[in-house]
Parts: C-alpha cells; sequence; structure tokens
C-alpha cells in the first residue's frame, strides 16, 4: 500500500519539471455549450437562438461529442408545430436547424441548474455517459452561451428556478482552479444580461451580453406561420456577422469586429462586453480570433528541443517506477492471497444478508377458511375475556 | 465503387464460413390501409456470432451499443420509442402483432446478468445512463421509482441455457413523457451497417417520421442458437409508421392546408342540393394517386450493398387487381399465395413506385376491395380512461373487447402506475357485458406489489380470460397524493403522464387455431394524464410580500406606540432650528429654567 505512494512521487516531480514549459501556450481543443432555458411553445425563439448558434459552430467544424446542447422543450415535435421535425430562426425559412442530424445531449427536464453546475464543474456520478460531460482541459477554449428569461444578476431555467450571477461566478472559477480551461468566451442573450457576467472573477473570460440593468432583450421578428416570435435581435445579429464575415475556418475576423458590430439602432438595446478579466486586457481580448471559439483549431503541440540531461533522467525515474510497481504487484498479489484465506467465511455470510427487492406477489384465496377461523378466533377470545372480566368485577352479594 | 466490389468478391469468399453466421437483412413492407394512410415497416436485422462478439470484432452489430451490453453484461434487451396512437378500429391488427411496440414514449426491458438484485440495480442504472447518452433520451430518469420487475408479462424472446437464465434479472421502465424526435432518430440510423446512406433507410427522414399519425421505433437484441450452428446475436430495429397520404404529400414549406379556390374543388354530385353554386366536396382522400417519393419526400438511393441479395428490399401488401409503376431497373416478384408483391431495387440508382388513382367511375369502375387489403381485425381491443371528478379521489376504467365470435382470448394485463396515485385493490372489480354470469373466472390471477410513497411504484399483473364475443370493464378507484413543492416538474399544471398498460396475449392452446393466435401477441392503452392538485407556486412569495407587509405595519405602528411620548400641540416649546445663535439661546433658556425650577421645588 505504501509503495503505491511512492509511485506517486515521481510523477509529481515530473509534472513540476515540465509545468513551466507550458505557459503562454495556444489551445489545443474547442468546445461549446449551449444551453436555453426556457419551456414552453411560446418561447420558440430561445431555442431557435440556440439551435442557430448550435449549426453555427457545427458549420466551422467543432464536432457533436464536443458540444453540450441544452434544450428544455421540445420545439420540432411540437404538436404545435406546423412544421414538424423542424426549427426555423428566420420566417424565410430557409434553413432547418433542426436538419437531419442532430445530438441534443440534455432534453426537457434535465436542463436544471444543477445539471447545468454539474455540467461545468464536471461534479457527476461514474454512471455518467462521456457524450454529457464537458471534457475539456486547460486547453481547451469554451464558447458558452446562453439564453432565456431573466433579470437583474439571474436567469431563470424553466420557469421553475434560477441561477445567479454569483452562482456563474463561482462555477467558473472551480473551472479555472480544476484547469478546465484555457480560455472562455461567454454570450448571453437575455433581459439585463450584463448583469449576469458582472460577478465574474475568474481570469481568461471573455464576456458579452444584449442588454444593461433595467433593459429588455427583444425579439427579432415573428412567423405568421410558426405562430410566434423566431429570434431574438441580439442573437440575431451576431449570426448575421458570423454567417456573412466568418464563411470558414481561415476567415481573420476577430472578436473585436465581432463586438464593433453591435449598436442600439439594430440591438435596441446597449449590448455589453467585458475584457478586464482577460490576460492582456481589452487589446489582446479584441485581437482573439472568432475561429479560436466559434470555430474548431486543432493545434498539435509539438514536444520542442528536449534537455537530454532530462531525458535520461526521466528514462531512469521510469525504470526504477516500473521495479517499484513490479515489487507493489508482488506484495497486493501476497496480501490478496493471505485476505482471501481469511476473508472466505465471512464473503458468504455477507452474501446471505443481501438485499432483496420485494417483487409481486400473487394473491390467492387459497387459505380463505384458514384466514376467517384466526379472525372468529381472535373475536371470541376477546368475547371471552370480557366476560370474564365483567363476572369478576360483578359485586358478589 | 464497383472496382472496389470486384476485389471485395473474392476476399468474401475466403470468409465464406464467416459470412454464413453473420449476416445483414433490410425489408420495408408497405400496407396501404382504409382513411387513405399507408403503413410502412421497415426491418433491419443483423447478426453476429457470439464469439466474434465477446472478441469484440464487430461485423454488422453496432460497436457503440455493443460494448454497453458487454459492460452492463446485458442478455437480451429491448428499447422502444413511440408516438401517438394505432387507431384499431380502421386500421385492424396491429404490425408484428404489436411486439415491435412501446407505450407512448420511451420503454426500456432488458434481462440482465446478476447474482443478486443489488447487482441487477447497479447494472440497470449504468445501463440506463449509458443508453441516454447514446439516444439522446433522458432514460436516465428511470429510477427506482419507475423500474419494475414484471413477474408475468414479459418472457425472453432468445435462446437462453438454463444456467444463463438462472441468474437473469428482468427488469422494465418506461416514460410515457419522454418526447420523440429526431435527435432519437439520429443515433437510431447511425446503428445500421448502412448508416442511412443507401438501402431502404434514405427513406427514413425526421421530417415525416415524426409527422406520422402512429410511429413506433424498436431495437431488439437477443441471442439465437440455431441447431446446429454457432449460436448468434441479433439485432433487430424496427421502424413502423402510419403516413396520411393526404398530409405527407403537402409540400414541406408550405404544410398548412389552405382553402382551395372555388374552381378546383370537386363536388359530391350526388347530394340534392348540388348546383353550380351550391358544393358539397367530396372526401378527396378517396383512391389517391400517391407515389413513394411523394409520401416519403425522397427516393430508395439503391440498394444497400451489404444486404443479402435474395431477399427483396421493398414489398408491398395490395390486391394483385392494384396497378403500380416503378423505376426502370427495378424487378417485380408477384406472390401468387397472397395479395403482395415484392421488388428488387437495383444498387446504384434510385428507387421509387407510382400507384395511380383509381377511378370510381367509368367503364371498369374499381371499388376498395381492388386498392387495399381488407385489414385483419384484431384479437383484442383496449380502452383505458380515467373516471371520477375532483382532486382528491379518481377512477381507471379500462374496456377490454373481444371481437372473435366464438373463440375466447387469455391475456396478462400489466399495470405500473406512479406511486403518486395510490390504487385501492379491494375496489378492483371486472364485469363481463354480453354473456351473463360467469363473473368470478374473468381475473384468474393477480400479481401485486403496492406502492411506497417515493420509493416504488404500484406494479398490478392480471390474468384475465374473456369469453367470445363480450367486453369487460376493468375498473379500481386510486387517491391522488400531494406532492412536495419541490417535487413538481416546471409544467405541473399539464398533468402527470401515466404509462399505458400492457396487454400480452397468450398463444392459444388448441392446435387447430388460425396463424395468428399461435403465437404471443402485444397490445398496449393509450397513456393517461393524470392531473393532480396543484399548488399556485407563487403563492410562497405572496405570502411573504404579505406578512411583511402587516408585521411592518403591526410592528411600525406598536414601536410608534410605545416609544413615541404624545404631547399637545399647545405644550411645544416653539425653538427655532439649527444655527449656532438658537443654540446658544437654548443653552441660556435651560439654564434660567433650571434656576427657575430650583426656586420652584423650594417652593
Amino acid at each position: 500500500m505504501k509503495l503505491s505512494n511512492v509511485l506517486n512521487l515521481p510523477a509529481l516531480l515530473a509534472a513540476s519539471i515540465f509545468a513551466p514549459s507550458i505557459v503562454s501556450a495556444e489551445h489545443t481543443s474547442n468546445w461549446a455549450v449551449l444551453v436555453g432555458t426556457s419551456r414552453f411553445w411560446f418561447n420558440y425563439r430561445h431555442l431557435a437562438n440556440v439551435l442557430s448558434m448550435y449549426r453555427t459552430v457545427k458549420r466551422l467544424g467543432i464536432p457533436d461529442s464536443q458540444i453540450i446542447l441544452m434544450l428544455p422543450d421540445d420545439m420540432a415535435c411540437n404538436p404545435r408545430n406546423a412544421f414538424p421535425g423542424t426549427v426555423y430562426s428566420n420566417a424565410d425559412r430557409a434553413v432547418d436547424l433542426y436538419g437531419d442530424n442532430i445530438e441534443v445531449d440534455y432534453r426537457g427536464y434535465e436542463v436544471t441548474v444543477e445539471n447545468f453546475i454539474r455540467l461545468l464543474t464536471d461534479r457527476v456520478g461514474d454512471e455518467m455517459p462521456r457524450s454529457k460531460r464537458l471534457l475539456t482541459d486547460d486547453r481547451s477554449n469554451i464558447f458558452v452561451y446562453m439564453t432565456g428569461h431573466g433579470g437583474n444578476e439571474f436567469l431563470k431555467f424553466q420557469d421553475a428556478e434560477e441561477i445567479g450571477a454569483f452562482d456563474l461566478a463561482d462555477a467558473f472559477e472551480q473551472m479555472w482552479e480544476k484547469r478546465r480551461y484555457h480560455e472562455i468566451l461567454f454570450m448571453i442573450d437575455t433581459c439585463q444580461a450584463n448583469t449576469m457576467y458582472s460577478k465574474l472573477y475568474s481570469p481568461n473570460i471573455i464576456a458579452t451580453g444584449s442588454s444593461e440593468l433595467d433593459q429588455s432583450s427583444y425579439s427579432h421578428h415573428a412567423d405568421n406561420d410558426v405562430g410566434v416570435a423566431v429570434i431574438d435581435r441580439y442573437t440575431y445579429y451576431n449570426l448575421e456577422f458570423l454567417e456573412s464575415e466568418v464563411k470558414d475556418l481561415s476567415s481573420k475576423k476577430t472578436i473585436g469586429d465581432l463586438f464593433d458590430s453591435y449598436n442600439y439602432e439594430k440591438i435596441h438595446s446597449n449590448a455589453g462586453v467585458r475584457y478586464d478579466l482577460f490576460q492582456g486586457g481589452a487589446e489582446a481580448a479584441r485581437s482573439r480570433l472568432l475561429t479560436d471559439f466559434f470555430g474548431n483549431i486543432q493545434n498539435v503541440e509539438v514536444d520542442g528541443a528536449r534537455n537530454n540531461t532530462v531525458d535520461e533522467e526521466m528514462l531512469a525515474l521510469s525504470k526504477t517506477i516500473a521495479k517499484l510497481r513490479v515489487l507493489a504487484d508482488e506484495e497486493e498479489a501476497e496480501a490478496k492471497k493471505a485476505s482471501q484465506n481469511n476473508t472466505t467465511a465471512p464473503n458468504k455470510s455477507k452474501s446471505q444478508t443481501q438485499k432483496r427487492v420485494p417483487t409481486a406477489k400473487p394473491l390467492t384465496d387459497d387459505n380463505w377458511y384458514g384466514k376467517k377461523l384466526v379472525g372468529a378466533t381472535a373475536l371470541a377470545s376477546c368475547a371471552a375475556l370480557w366476560a370474564l372480566g365483567s363476572y369478576l368485577e360483578t359485586p358478589k352479594n | 465503387m464497383r472496382h472496389f466490389f470486384s476485389y471485395l468478391i473474392p476476399f468474401s469468399i475466403l470468409f465464406w464460413t464467416v459470412a454464413l453466421a453473420s449476416d445483414y437483412y433490410e425489408q420495408l413492407i408497405l400496407k396501404p390501409l382504409p382513411q387513405s394512410t399507408v403503413l410502412a415497416s421497415f426491418n433491419f436485422r443483423s447478426n453476429t456470432t457470439l464469439s466474434q462478439f465477446e472478441a469484440r470484432n464487430f461485423q454488422y452489430f453496432p460497436r457503440s451499443l455493443g460494448q454497453i451490453l458487454q459492460h452492463v453484461g446485458t442478455r437480451e434487451l429491448h428499447l422502444r420509442f413511440s408516438l401517438g396512437r394505432w387507431d384499431a378500429e380502421s386500421w385492424g391488427a396491429r404490425p408484428w402483432d404489436g411486439t415491435k411496440e412501446g407505450g407512448t414514449g420511451v420503454e426500456l426491458w432488458a434481462w440482465l446478468e446478476a447474482d443478486s438484485d443489488e447487482e441487477a440495480s447497479r447494472k440497470w442504472l449504468s445501463l440506463t445512463n449509458a443508453l441516454s447518452g447514446l439516444f439522446c433520451a433522458s432514460l436516465n430518469f428511470i429510477d427506482e421509482t419507475r423500474t419494475t420487475r414484471p413477474v408475468m408479462s414479459f418472457q425472453p424472446e432468445g435462446d437462453h441455457s438454463n444456467t444463463t437464465l438462472a441468474n437473469m434479472q428482468l427488469l422494465h421502465g418506461v416514460l410515457p413523457r419522454e418526447v420523440v424526435c429526431t435527435e432519437n432518430l439520429t443515433p437510431f440510423l447511425k446503428l445500421l451497417p448502412c448508416k442511412g446512406k443507401a438501402g431502404i433507410s434514405t427513406l427514413l427522414d425526421g421530417h415525416k417520421l415524426f409527422d406520422a399519425s402512429w410511429q413506433s421505433m424498436a431495437i431488439d437484441i437477443r441471442p439465437l442458437c440455431p441447431e446446429g450452428q454457432e449460436c448468434v446475436l441479433q439485432i433487430e430495429q424496427t421502424i413502423d409508421m402510419v403516413l396520411d397520404i393526404e398530409r405527407s404529400k403537402r409540400p414541406r414549406d408550405n404544410p398548412i392546408p389552405r382553402p382551395l379556390p372555388g374552381h378546383e374543388l370537386k363536388c359530391n354530385t350526388s347530394k340534392p342540393y348540388h348546383s353550380s353554386d351550391t358544393c358539397f366536396p367530396t372526401d378527396y382522400a378517396e383512391g389517391q394517386e400517391w407515389a413513394l417519393d411523394q409520401v416519403f419526400g425522397k427516393t430508395i438511393k439503391g440498394a444497400c450493398p451489404l444486404t443479402d441479395p435474395e431477399v427483396p428490399p421493398v414489398c408491398i401488401q395490395v390486391p394483385h387487381t392494384r396497378d403500380i409503376y416503378i423505376t426502370a431497373g427495378a424487378s417485380e416478384i408477384k406472390d401468387a399465395n397472397k395479395p403482395s408483391r415484392c421488388y428488387q431495387v437495383p444498387l446504384e440508382s434510385d428507387f421509387s413506385m407510382i400507384l395511380p388513382h383509381m377511378s370510381r367511375e367509368g367503364e371498369h369502375p374499381k371499388t376498395d376491395a381492388d386498392e387495399i387489403v381488407k385489414p385483419e381485425t384484431p384479437l383484442l381491443y383496449a380502452e383505458r380512461s380515467f373516471t371520477g371528478h375532483g382532486y382528491e379521489r379518481g377512477g381507471v376504467r379500462t374496456i377490454l373487447t373481444n371481437p372473435s365470435p366464438d373463440t375466447e382470448v387469455e391475456f396478462f394485463y400489466m399495470e405500473s402506475l406512479p406511486w403518486f396515485m395510490k390504487i385501492y385493490l379491494h375496489t378492483l372489480t371486472a364485469h363481463v357485458n354480453g354473456v351473463a354470469g360467469s363473473k368470478n373466472d374473468i381475473i384468474e390471477e393477480i400479481y401485486y406489489r403496492p406502492a411506497l410513497d417515493r420509493v416504488r411504484g404500484t406494479q398490478l399483473e392480471l390474468r384475465m380470460r374473456i369469453p367470445p364475443a363480450s367486453t369487460v370493464f376493468l375498473t379500481y378507484d386510486f387517491e391522488k397524493s400531494i406532492l412536495r413543492y419541490t417535487e413538481y416538474p416546471p409544467d405541473a399544471n399539464r398533468g402527470f403522464d401515466v404509462a399505458a398498460a400492457i396487454i400480452t396475449i397468450l398463444p392459444s392452446t388448441s392446435p387447430d387455431a388460425p396463424l395468428a393466435r399461435q403465437k404471443t401477441s402485444n397490445l398496449r392503452t393509450t397513456s393517461l394524464l393524470l392531473s393532480l392538485p396543484t399548488p399556485d407556486f407563487s403563492m410562497p412569495y405572496n405570502v411573504i410580500i404579505f406578512t411583511s407587509t402587516v408585521i411592518a405595519l403591526a410592528f411600525g405602528g406598536l414601536y410608534n406606540i410605545l416609544i413615541r411620548r404624545f404631547v399637545g400641540a399647545n405644550e411645544v416649546v416653539d425653538s427655532g432650528v439649527g444655527g449656532l445663535k438658537n443654540k446658544i439661546i437654548e443653552a441660556v433658556a435651560k439654564l434660567i429654567g433650571n434656576s427657575k425650577g430650583a426656586k420652584g421645588k423650594v417652593d
């Protein structure tokens, strides 16, 4: 047992040797967390917002396995939808956002504040499938998009609960502490959205929102055949920029270009941005490429010219590790043998006391007379007792 | 492409023995039904030998699912996604005798290899979670409260040895509220060897499938041991859907029916009031022309090259008198014994077929009998509904009808009810309408597991026998419980879905019974929507605000009265406000007052 502790030591050593060499590197994977938080048909536009972002990141190459899509209600197959299996975000109905190939990771009642925070911080049970987890590391760029109904420093989930700006800030901080991201682009489209990112305090986050405190976010337009508004203004103009300016991964448009395209005349609210958490401040944040967050860039990390002495030391270390491992295995095997001899007897008794799940039992009338007889006897004996008692109590004259 | 296959053929001859055991088969059966609807049954089946499976050598068997099955030790697995209602009165008997359909929503049952109940529960948890990730459905919501262990209703379909049967546990779970949509179809298609890129699976499109009047997607995995051969593991994927022809012919970008202009209306001329300005529209649906690519929105993109070439991929069940036109290159095979014909589809060209309009007038008028095969009468009709009123008590009534004039029907009836629906078992009654007497022998056996609050649901299994040409009314009462505030879902006012009752019709014991009665067949009622007493969710806020106001008023008033000293208006000393001068004057006045007061006291 103690040997295994020794084994961890070289690993720590190695980590401390290599840690300084990976400081200001680029990201090596892209992830997207797209969250809609409104249920009910009249909130069609929020799901259309999320799905149009889903289409955009998918168009720019992020695979389904690296997109976490949360849809709280079913709009595509909703009985009210005149276009079954389809969600549109524009009245011209040119693009079917639901399409033929979609993977929704969290849907319906699964979209809760708890699940969202668990997803970000990766505090999930063993049984959670990989497709529902955010398997990022310290070299992952994450695009987080949220939309729904909100207010000053909160965002409602399914009209039943809400996430606060502090909860969100703490979740991001926990992600940073667990080295779960490299950089985050946080985008939110809701009423008073800018209050949601005001409490963030973790580094390397660029945040943007659709409206200031006491401002509403408005929908863009409605489709008369769908019967409800189909997209929000802020998301609409974000998409317009991404569709027209970022056509493929070779686009050199930066975050600054996107943020400069926001104006009050189009969005009807003051979109906000926050750079101060980002390393290098506004200048560095604004010069980041949009494809760093919306696209899938696969930078490969190649080990540079290494110090030969370090290599030799590592080789020697790994040899000792191998030796120690063999020793540990032997020790463990012996311990197992010994414990097996000791614990065969208790094991048996343990298996006897296993919990059994009660199954359905047949209802039978087999001992109907028996049951009646027991009842009658019980009644009769009660009566006899009473009679006896009253006989004894009667004053004897 | 062809070049590639020419290399492949000698290669496959080398591995002929392997190819025999593991194979792939697909078939689409179309069956026009009354009321201008068509039933399309897609069936995909692939086999892999157990030794290949255990060596993790997946050829046709989907790897993603295979790994899950191996991880949790699943012996047999059945998964269903269903939507809509099968209209048995007009469409007749169900496809596949109802064995490949589930209740509305998602249904899952599996036989797991487990030595103890705890182990089975643990494996069940990891199975439901893994499947929820694979199929994009909330299968992880099948927890202990929704899991049952049926005693009679389900039997393993595969071949299992007696030793494996001994430590197999059956678990069953239903999610009646679960929506079925495109995200469930996507992973379903990815399990197929041709992945929806070739063969009949190219017809499957979420836009049509989820517009169907009724649809059911099924996955069955079972081991089969043919005599004298190696055991194989079979995965069978089935999709059944009933399409409304008129509805599915609408263009996708304009699916909302709009009134026809007057001159395009077809009028029923037999009406006495028919004239040039009065029109009674005819039943437009009658004898409509339809084509495969019109109804599905796509053509079949050639046959799947992996399928068994002996099996024709498309079949249609219509009378031989009906005309059918097919695309060039395909060949027709007519079955002389029954009204069915099949088509061989060429490998690399599109396939479609047209069923032209059958004129009801003219020289050779056609009737419905020329157009469709009359549907078979089902063995049993079942209908379930709520009775009673109010938010405290309720009742359930199931109407079971045996339409056969001479044969009785024996079946298992299983209900798994949520824990908040507490049934009173003593109110369970069954009475026959149609035949006098013979009241007691309808319910032959009852298996029952009562519910425990927040732990498990009610499980009720009945073995029943219904005499010929009679209707049985099965009723019981229940009580609705009140949930805790946090237990209500976000849309509690919509109600709570109660899973469908599952009816398993037992095969007839007499040897001269017709073919349909010699197999086990299934039937499911519709699911129910139970409305529970729902609180006003904004009430706590109202209460907090209201009480705060009351407390503020009461406390403020009381505090005011206690602390403040009330003085008459004339008693108030008229003092100036602020300024150093005033303060000095005040101090002087106080000093004088004190000396006066001292004097006064002496007096």
